[in-house]
Formats: structure tokens, C-alpha cells, sequence
């Protein structure tokens, strides 16, 4: 293959639009993990533009972790996050499957409500009033049961273990195995990109957990990291507390948004391989 | 065959467990969070209130909170948010699902009235007698602004004294060799000064005089004609006026209009958020601006200041002279810091009741409020004879919290900041525009917000030349009409003079 002129000059145009692109995402992050470790002083006497950290001090993230209630809501999101997306994804993928065998009775009208639920929703006091005469008021579980299945999610799983040749099923059947079987041996291990695409999701929104909480969890002891660091950047806004309380400062507010954002962040680029693997998936059938 | 009835089975049992659902309710109908039965107790467990508020940064563990629960014999269990916005829409879904907390902050009297009205908040017209010393310790005046309809639905928590006045950076007058200035010109001069003048001597252009959080930065500059901020509520010639329709107002407008276009505001004034004015303060390129003095005249933000800049110095101005006097801003004489409210559920639960006002009077009480003001005697504080003297102040910044009915602000003051006494008492005794804004509660049918959205915008669009100051009275017009401004104007006058009546 010959690379003309054109070719390179394509490529190089290309590179340097994506390049641009991937300093305007870097930068607010860059930013805010700059000023986060840099001491409020110096962010003031640069007129709060630094994107090159002169002088670090991790006194912000010292602060933010001297109270208890910090690790405590840190062990409450990870607990939401780890137990809930374990609890999304058995029962989604559990509502998914059998949905997505079309010789299943009554399937249409069960893909309908779900359409339905996407749709039009009870609205907040109505789910409100079901989660507390469920008992799950100001419990942990509050956070994971009543999501424990996103419509969107499902019928996303749902269409992918569709598209998996019903001839391996087949096979499987006449060999003796049961639907349990199937489910555990054949399907999931070929799904595990809808998988962790969907579990992704799921992760993203418990680690974001936020209004939830706010709803249905007044003990201030289980609230996620989402509203403690909402707390903490929201207190600068208090005018009463303008006389008594230390007023956290902008590197404070970095450091929290940093705490928050920084975990989901790290764990992106382990399963993106997998996504891409799932965008073609479907694409070439061989 | 078979295959056929199992699949049948299979749906009848799926559609019955999705009707299970549909049990009428036969689990209790108390809303009652505690699980003790109302009645005899046995007297010696503590009984857990549950106290919704606004906050944040509570320690654990509470050193105050478990001083109060040892001397009440209860456990107080705060609930609280940071955000008044999160707080308020949680309140608002566990009161219409029934949850209710045993002590509500209500905060303000338009929701105090809003919940009161719907039945919600308990009357405690009958138990005046036993809340008399919370009753004393704020005051007859202050107790009546929890009154509304008739029945006494909130319990009030002292008013704040006023914080706010202008301020001016003393270096930089020195520098230039100017004066304080006294009047509205000697401001508009030394603003232009400390902008085009270079008051910092670095050689750079990168000063300007005035900042603030939006249209708030022209507070005094309001005052100075005599009018309050956009919007409110004050007394003029024995009448009762909204700051809109006075005749002083477009004046105050068109002299900040000038201020604008002089180009000593900073530029980004509308846009600042949230606590960037003040930053910009730290950051020194601001020397003529109108702030609370808990904002620069504190330890730690004098640190700040410091670290930017050791030369910098503030010092507290008087209001200027202008057409309408000299008042310095305005402070609003029908508030309260806090309104606290119970749930009307409490009626039948007379043990809890009773602990609450316990509550509410043993902070009011010297003993509790000496804790609840500075903390435990001998860890926190001391007593010098009559006078409080703070030993450690750590571990208990956030009593302000616990002080349900508030606190004696000029003793506490002077304990706490007793190296800023001058600027406090200065901020007290400047003459301001006393507005009644916190008394009013809606008219039906009329929607603040979108009200107050036209105001703003509008003003905004009047300071920056974007619609002419001749267009004010057609401004006037269409907010009567199209946003029924009218309709609350005349309900706000009847009920602010109700009031001053009283």
C-alpha cells in the first residue's frame, strides 16, 4: 500500500484535531487535580489559574479524611457499589434471558410493560410511599432495591443474548442440559461484553448515588460519598455558618471532587477493551 | 402435554405475584418513625428525638450532643444536609409520605405558613405555659413571628445582628494619597482611582474597586438613596413601599449605570458564584466593597488576606452621604436566624412532646446555653468571675447547631471574636434600611420565582445600558400585570402593616 501525500496529510490533519479534542477533555481534570494539591494561598496569588502545581501539599485530602465520617462513607459506597451491582446484574441478567427466547409465553406483554415503565413513571411520592411501606426506609438497601433492574439496561441485554446463534441452544439442548444451564455455560460466557458494558453502568450510577439517598435515607450514617462531598462543598453557602464554621476553601472543594471522581476513573480503561470488543461484535457474523 | 400446563402455571403464578402487591394496607398507620408505642413508658430509656435541619460537619463523636442527652435524658438524632435546596425537597417528600421528624426546621415563614395551613405542624398555642423560658429567653417580639393565622406553628431562634458594611483597602488610599471617602463622589472617585491608578503600585493594570455576589455588591450604594435592594419591603414617609416603586430608585439605578460604564465594577460581577467574590477579595484586586466583616475581619481570613499580600489592610468605612441619608445597606427587622416547627403527629404522643420543650427550654437556660454557645466548662471554656473566657475552641465549632433558640449575639460575640469587637459593634450600630421581607407569605395564584427572575433580569439589563432608565416605568407596568406583582404588593403592604400595627 502507498502512502501518497494525501494520505499523510489526512493523518496528520486527523491527529492533530483529535489531539486538540483530548487537551480540552484533559484539561478541567488536570486543573482540578492541580489546584486540589496546591495550598489555597498560592491558588489565590494566581488568580486561581494553575494548571502546573508549583508547590504540593496534600493538606486538603489530610482534612478530608480526618473525620470519621469520611471512611464511613467511603465503606457505605463501596458496599453499594459492589453488592448492588452484583444484585443488578444477577436479576437483570435473570429478566433478560427468558425474555430474549421468543418461544417464551406471554412475552410480548411483559416486554410491554417494561416499555411502559421507561415511559411513564410513578413519579416521587408515589415510590416513595412504595419504599417506605416496603420497610427499606433508611436502610442501605433503599439504594439497591428499588433500581435493582434499569428497564434500559435489560432490554440492552436483552437484544444482545438475541443475536446469539440459536443453533448453539439447540445443540445444548438435545445434549441434555436445562435452561439454568445454558444461562450459567453458554450464554454468559459469550456475553461478557453486554455484561460489563451493563455493569459498568450499573457501577457508574451507585457510585453517583445521590438522589436516592437524599430521598429515602435521612440516617446520615449510610449516606453515600456523593451527598457527604455535596455536603462538604454545599457548606460555603451557608450564610450562618459565615461566623462560626471554617468555610472550606477551593483547594478543599477540588480535593473532594477529585475523591469522588478519581476511583471510576481508574478503573475505565481495564474494561474498555471489552467495549470495543462489543461495538463489533454484532457486526461481522462468522 | 404437560409442557402446556406448566407454561400456563407458570403465567398465573407470575401475573399473581405481580397483584400481591395489591393487599390492602394492614400495617399500622402511625407515621411514627420510633418503634415505642405511645402512653407509659419505662421512664428510665431515653427518648430519641429526631431533629431535621440544614448543616453539615457534625463530629463524631458530639461532644454537645451527648452533654444534652445525658442532662434531658434523650437521644437527639440530627438529621441534616449541607444544601437547604437537597434539604427541602427531602422534607417535602417525607411529609407528604407521612415520616415526619419530631423537630422540623422550617426556616422560614412562607413554608411555616405552606405546612401550617395544610395541617401538617402542630398548633402550640395550648403549650405556651410550658415553653415560657425558650418564650423569654427570645422574646415576646421574636415569639410572635412564629405566629401566623392565629396559631403559634414555629418556635423562633434569635435574629443575627448585622455584619455588613463597606469596606476599603487602607494601603491603597495611602498610596494614592486620597481620603476616605464620605460621600457618593468622594466613591465614585476613589473607585476610579484604585482603577486607573494602579493603587498597588505593580505596574500593572489589574485592579478595580467594587465586586460582590451580583446585584448585591451595590447594596450600599442602594442605601444611599434611601431605597433597599430590588424588591423589598421597607417604610417611607409612614408608608409602606416597595423598593421598585420607589420614586428614589431609578436614581440609585442610574448612579450604578454610571459606576458600570466607569468601568470600576469588576466584569464578571453577575457571573460570580458562590464564594468567587470573596476569593477575588483575598486575591487583592479589589479595594472598595460592601462584605460582612466575618468575611475579613476573622482570624482566618485575615490569613488569607495575609498570605497574598502582607501589606493589605481593610478598614470599616460609614455609609456615604447620598440623596436618601446615610443608611449603610439593610437589615431585614421581621427575621429570625432559624424557625423551628413540630409535626402535628406529636399531639398524641405527650411524653415526646414534653422532652421537646425540655429541650427547647434548657437551651434557652443559662446552663444549657452557656454549653451550646461555647461548649463544657473546663474543656472548652472558663469562667473569670461573670465573664466566659475560651480555653479551646476545638471540637465544638459547629454548637451553633444546638442553639435551637439562638443566643445572646452581643455576649457571644465578644467572646468568640473579642479581637474583632470593633468591627461587630461598628456593623451594630450603623443606621440601615429595615426592610420586612421575612414576614410576607404568598397570595395565591402568584408565582415568585418567575416574578423574581423578571426583576433580576430586567435591573441587570438597566445597570448595563442593555434597555434604557426611561423604560423603567413600562418595566414597572409589565411585572404589575403580566407577572401580578400587584396582587403581592397589596397582600405584602396589608401584612406588614398588620404587623407594625401589632
Amino acid at each position: 500500500m502507498v502512502r501518497g501525500l494525501e494520505d499523510r496529510l489526512f493523518n496528520t490533519i486527523i491527529y492533530i484535531i483529535l489531539g486538540l479534542v483530548g487537551i480540552v477533555c484533559a484539561f478541567p481534570l488536570l486543573y482540578v487535580l492541580s489546584v486540589s494539591v496546591t495550598p489555597y494561598g498560592e491558588v489565590l496569588k494566581h488568580g486561581g489559574y494553575i494548571v502546573i502545581p508549583r508547590s504540593i501539599s496534600f493538606e486538603a485530602y489530610k482534612k478530608l479524611f480526618a473525620g470519621n465520617d469520611m471512611v464511613q462513607t467511603f465503606g457505605v459506597t463501596i458496599f453499594i457499589t459492589v453488592v448492588g451491582t452484583f444484585v443488578n446484574m444477577v436479576l437483570t441478567t435473570l429478566m433478560a434471558y427468558p425474555l430474549s427466547r421468543k418461544n417464551l409465553p406471554g412475552r410480548s406483554f411483559f416486554l410491554m410493560l417494561i416499555v411502559f415503565t421507561i415511559l411513564f413513571s410513578g413519579g416521587i411520592i408515589p415510590t416513595y410511599l412504595v419504599v417506605r411501606n416496603t420497610g427499606l426506609i433508611d436502610t442501605v438497601w433503599a439504594m439497591i432495591i428499588p433500581n435493582a433492574i434499569g428497564a434500559f439496561n435489560l432490554l440492552i441485554m436483552k437484544s444482545f443474548f438475541e443475536n446469539l446463534p440459536s443453533e448453539l441452544f439447540d445443540s445444548a439442548r438435545i445434549d441434555g442440559a436445562k435452561e439454568l444451564r445454558i444461562l450459567w455455560q453458554i450464554v454468559i460466557p459469550l456475553s461478557m461484553p453486554v455484561l460489563l458494558t451493563v455493569g459498568l453502568f450499573y457501577t457508574v450510577g451507585h457510585w453517583n448515588e445521590f438522589f436516592q439517598a437524599i430521598m429515602y435515607v435521612t440516617n446520615t450514617d449510610l449516606h453515600p460519598m456523593q451527598v457527604v462531598i455535596r455536603n462538604i462543598l454545599m457548606q460555603s453557602q451557608n450564610p450562618e455558618l459565615m461566623l462560626d464554621e471554617f468555610v472550606p476553601t477551593t483547594t478543599l472543594q477540588m480535593a473532594a471532587v477529585i475523591v469522588a471522581s478519581v476511583p471510576v476513573i481508574v478503573i475505565y480503561p481495564f474494561i474498555q477493551k471489552h467495549f470495543t470488543k462489543g461495538v463489533t461484535l454484532g457486526a461481522i457474523k462468522g | 402435554m404437560k409442557k402446556k400446563y406448566f407454561n400456563r402455571f407458570v403465567i398465573l403464578l407470575l401475573i399473581s405475584l405481580m397483584t400481591v402487591g395489591c393487599t390492602p394496607k394492614e400495617s399500622s398507620n402511625t407515621p411514627a418513625k420510633n418503634n415505642k408505642e405511645t402512653g407509659q413508658e419505662n421512664n428510665n430509656t431515653p427518648m430519641e428525638i429526631e431533629i431535621a435541619q440544614t448543616g453539615a460537619g457534625f463530629p463524631d463523636p458530639d461532644p454537645i450532643k451527648d452533654a444534652i442527652d445525658k442532662a434531658l435524658n434523650i437521644k437527639i438524632k440530627i438529621n441534616a444536609l449541607a444544601s437547604a435546596d437537597d434539604y427541602f425537597n427531602q422534607l417535602n417528600v417525607r411529609l407528604s409520605g407521612g415520616n415526619y421528624p419530631d423537630i422540623i426546621l422550617t426556616q422560614d415563614r412562607q413554608r411555616m405558613a405552606e405546612y401550617g395551613r395544610k395541617g401538617m405542624l402542630l398548633d402550640l398555642t395550648p403549650y405556651i405555659n410550658q415553653l415560657q423560658p425558650a418564650i423569654d429567653f427570645v422574646g415576646e417580639d421574636n415569639f410572635k413571628k412564629g405566629n401566623i393565622d392565629g396559631k403559634q406553628y414555629g418556635i423562633p431562634r434569635i435574629p443575627d445582628v448585622p455584619f455588613n458594611t463597606w469596606w476599603v483597602r487602607k494601603d491603597w488610599l495611602d498610596n494614592l494619597g486620597l481620603e476616605v471617602p464620605t460621600s457618593l463622589d468622594e466613591i465614585t472617585n476613589v473607585a476610579k482611582a484604585f482603577t486607573f491608578n494602579d493603587p498597588d503600585q505593580n505596574g500593572k493594570k489589574d485592579t478595580y474597586a467594587i465586586t460582590g455576589g451580583g446585584i448585591g455588591a451595590f447594596t450600599g450604594i442602594f442605601s444611599a438613596y434611601g431605597v433597599g435592594a430590588p424588591g423589598q419591603f421597607y417604610v417611607k414617609d409612614g408608608k409602606v413601599i416597595n423598593s421598585l416603586k420607589d420614586p428614589a430608585m431609578k436614581d440609585a439605578l442610574a448612579k450604578i449605570k454610571g459606576l458600570i460604564s466607569d468601568g470600576v465594577v469588576d466584569p464578571e460581577l453577575i457571573a460570580n458564584t458562590a464564594r468567587q467574590h470573596i476569593d477575588k477579595l483575598y486575591q487583592g484586586q479589589y479595594g472598595l466593597v460592601y462584605f460582612p466583616w466575618t468575611e475579613i475581619a476573622k482570624v482566618e481570613s485575615q490569613e488569607q488576606i495575609k498570605m497574598v499580600n502582607p501589606d493589605a489592610e481593610w478598614i470599616q468605612i460609614k455609609a456615604p452621604t447620598g440623596p436618601g441619608g446615610n443608611l449603610d445597606g439593610w437589615y431585614d427587622v421581621a427575621t429570625v436566624s432559624r424557625m423551628w416547627s413540630l409535626p402535628k403527629s406529636l399531639e398524641n404522643q405527650p411524653e415526646k412532646l414534653k422532652k421537646i420543650f425540655e429541650l427547647f427550654n434548657y437551651v434557652s437556660e443559662r446552663e444549657g446555653n452557656l454549653l451550646v454557645m461555647y461548649g463544657e466548662e473546663g474543656k472548652n471554656y472558663k469562667m473569670e468571675g461573670d465573664k466566659v473566657v475560651i480555653t479551646d475552641p476545638k471540637g465544638v465549632e459547629h454548637s451553633h447547631y444546638y442553639q435551637m433558640t439562638g443566643r445572646p449575639n452581643a455576649e457571644y460575640l465578644a467572646t468568640k471574636f473579642g479581637y474583632a469587637q470593633k468591627e461587630i459593634d461598628f456593623a451594630i450600630e450603623q443606621p440601615r434600611v429595615e426592610v420586612y421581607n421575612s414576614l410576607i407569605t404568598l397570595p395565591d395564584g402568584y408565582v415568585a420565582s418567575d416574578a423574581d427572575r423578571y426583576i433580576n433580569e430586567e435591573i441587570i439589563k438597566f445597570i448595563y445600558g442593555n434597555r434604557p432608565l426611561d423604560e423603567y416605568d413600562a418595566f414597572i407596568e409589565t411585572l404589575e400585570n403580566t407577572f401580578n406583582y400587584k396582587i403581592y404588593l397589596d397582600s405584602a403592604t396589608e401584612q406588614i402593616e398588620e404587623f407594625i400595627k401589632q
